[in-house]
């Protein structure tokens, strides 16, 4: 993995990393696509239509309006202003 | 009385026969968490407070003649399953004052049983790792030997049953996170079918591999908590309608006629030579009880490492994109929306998940998607054929849980790739969404439990559990002296 895999790989995972812990993630991440590399040895592909672990949605609730949360257990874990989830300036 | 010995079967009489009581049970585990949690460190949040209130309430069940299977029971619930006002945290920074507003499913279930939760156990941070050394707040250690990891992720549910810290616990399995704890442990962990246990309320790690299941002393109990926990639920549409009297219905029913197949690549180099003797001793046991030992083989074991690390790491990357410190979790700082997100997620996960995040994303992105993504999926319709062959042939599949014991604390710090290929055992479990099972099957030279896993047909871990108990009800288990 290069340097620039590895900052568009960032820009994906919304993450940050200074110059020496990218010298030691791009060493780790290096040997990990090795290892996921032997993946390509198996000759098979995916067969959209053959797929023997589908999950069955046989069970759906119907889609109805229901009651849920009460907003204000929901804001419990951040710290909400006037009803609203407070967040930096977007646009400016 | 020595709770690393004592079932539920022994809890629900000593309660019905009210030779204890609920709360005086429950103080009973208090006190063993206090004289001994400090050196396991299995738990993150101990519930005094809510739990003697619940057993006060249980009592009151048990007393009107009227307690259900689980009902006073004192258990532990690992800390990536929901609590209603009891903090979960998933062993990460990202959650730390994290207080659920909800109960998971499984939770829910165990209340209407009227069960009482001791405290939230210790993990690897969102269940990524196997050895419970990846939690940003207690690094569990082996009851057998404290220098010794207790597997992972479950690691602090599998070290608090072996302890006597609880009766039994809740963990959840993506690809070994119960069975390899509760090999290294030396309990028995159940991971059930996939579908079998609704997910609602577990903090998402592998969506299409998560499962919750029990871990407990033998597998009689795992059957029992299995019981009260399992079922449809319409908050999980992987959920299914299986219907399952009981668990332990098979029990006694011995393994005469049973056919065990035996697949040789989880017995190669990689598996340590104590560990595969032991395995292969139970195997003669089973032989000897009736059990008629089948050869076989898992062709496609030798990618199941990579197949795994791919779709899971997908899948994680996918969840754990909701961590953006706005509506709830660790809020980082930053003058714009972009930056604010980055410092959030740079102080709230560890180094191990932000591996599993970067190469989820790798797998996903264009131009790698065909290469890693899709041939993992290919690989997954590869194991579950091969499997399905092998039960056309076998009622179970018996294989190593792990290829070593627990290991020292340590040895596979820095090195993810070493850490990843442990799970060889385990991963295609998850991959095929078929049941498990661990129990212990000896001790090394050291006195470090080995485990053996049992592999069951889709929905059917009665005979899973039926075949575990078989083995238990002639093995001596020689529990930690902590």
């Amino acid at each position: 993995m290069d340097i620039k895999t590895l900052d568009h790989l960032c820009e994906l995972s919304k993450l940050n990393f200074t110059e020496d812990e990218q010298k030691k993630i791009l060493s780790e991440m290096s040997d990990i696509i090795d290892l996921m590399d032997t993946i390509k040895e198996f000759e098979i592909s995916y067969d959209d239509t053959k797929d023997y672990n589908e999950i069955a949605y046989d069970d759906l609730r119907r889609d109805e309006a229901a009651s849920s949360f009460e907003t204000e257990r929901l804001q419990q874990n951040t710290q909400p202003r006037d009803n609203c989830y407070v967040v930096p300036k977007m646009m400016e | 009385m020595d709770f690393k010995n004592v079932t539920l079967s022994e809890l629900r009489s000593l309660l019905d026969e009210k030779k204890i009581g609920a709360e005086e049970l429950a103080k009973e585990f208090f006190g063993e968490i206090e004289a001994k949690d400090d050196k396991v460190l299995s738990y993150i949040t101990v519930t005094e407070e809510e739990a003697l209130a619940a057993a006060k309430t249980a009592q009151v069940r048990i007393d009107a003649g009227e307690a259900a299977a689980l009902t006073g029971i004192p258990l532990a619930v690992k800390d990536n399953i929901c609590t209603d006002g009891v903090r979960t945290t998933c062993a990460s920074r990202m959650l730390e004052d994290f207080v659920p507003p909800y109960d998971a499913t499984v939770i829910e279930k165990l209340k209407r049983d009227n069960f009482v939760m001791l405290g939230k156990t210790s993990m690897d941070e969102f269940a990524m790792g196997g050895s419970t050394q990846t939690s940003a707040f207690k690094k569990t250690k082996n009851p057998y030997n404290t220098d010794c990891v207790p597997g992972g992720s479950s690691g602090g549910s599998a070290a608090a049953v072996s302890a006597g810290l609880c009766a039994a616990a809740l963990g959840s399995d993506t690809g070994g996170s119960i069975r390899q704890p509760s090999s290294f442990c030396g309990v028995t962990g159940l991971k059930p079918t996939y579908g079998r246990v609704s997910r609602y309320g577990l903090v998402a790690f592998g969506s299409s591999l998560d499962q919750i299941g029990p871990i407990a002393r033998n597998a009689r109990d795992c059957g029992t908590i299995l019981n009260t926990i399992c079922g449809v639920d319409p908050h999980d549409a992987t959920s299914r309608n299986v219907p399952a009297d009981d668990f332990n219905a098979k029990i006694g029913a011995g393994v005469k006629g049973m056919k065990i197949a035996i697949p040789k690549e989880f017995f190669g180099d990689a598996v340590d030579e104590e560990v595969r003797n032991a395995v292969m001793n139970a195997a003669k046991e089973y032989e000897k009880m009736g059990a008629q030992l089948i050869d076989c083989s898992i062709s496609t074991l030798k990618y199941a490492v990579p197949a795994y690390y791919l779709i899971s790491s997908a899948e994680a990357a996918s969840n754990l994109s909701r961590y953006d410190g706005i509506k709830y979790g660790l809020r980082g700082e930053g003058r714009t929306f972009d930056e604010m997100i980055r410092d959030s997620r740079n102080r709230g996960f560890g180094d191990e998940v932000k591996r599993r995040i970067l190469l989820g994303n790798y797998a996903l992105s264009s131009g790698y998607y065909d290469a890693y993504y899709r041939k993992a999926l290919a690989l997954k319709q590869e194991v579950i054929k091969e499997y399905n062959e092998v039960f056309e042939k076998a009622d179970v599949i018996l294989t190593p849980t792990a290829p070593s014991v627990a290991y020292k604390i340590g040895a596979q710090d820095n090195d993810p790739v070493k850490m990843y290929t442990a799970d060889i055992c385990t991963v295609t479990v998850n991959i095929a969404g078929l049941p498990g099972i661990n129990t212990t099957c000896g001790y090394n030279a050291d006195g470090m439990p080995i485990g053996m896993s049992m592999i069951g047909k889709r929905f059917d871990e009665a005979t899973l559990i039926q075949a575990a108990d078989a083995f238990e009800q002639q093995f001596s288990p020689v529990r930690c002296t902590l």
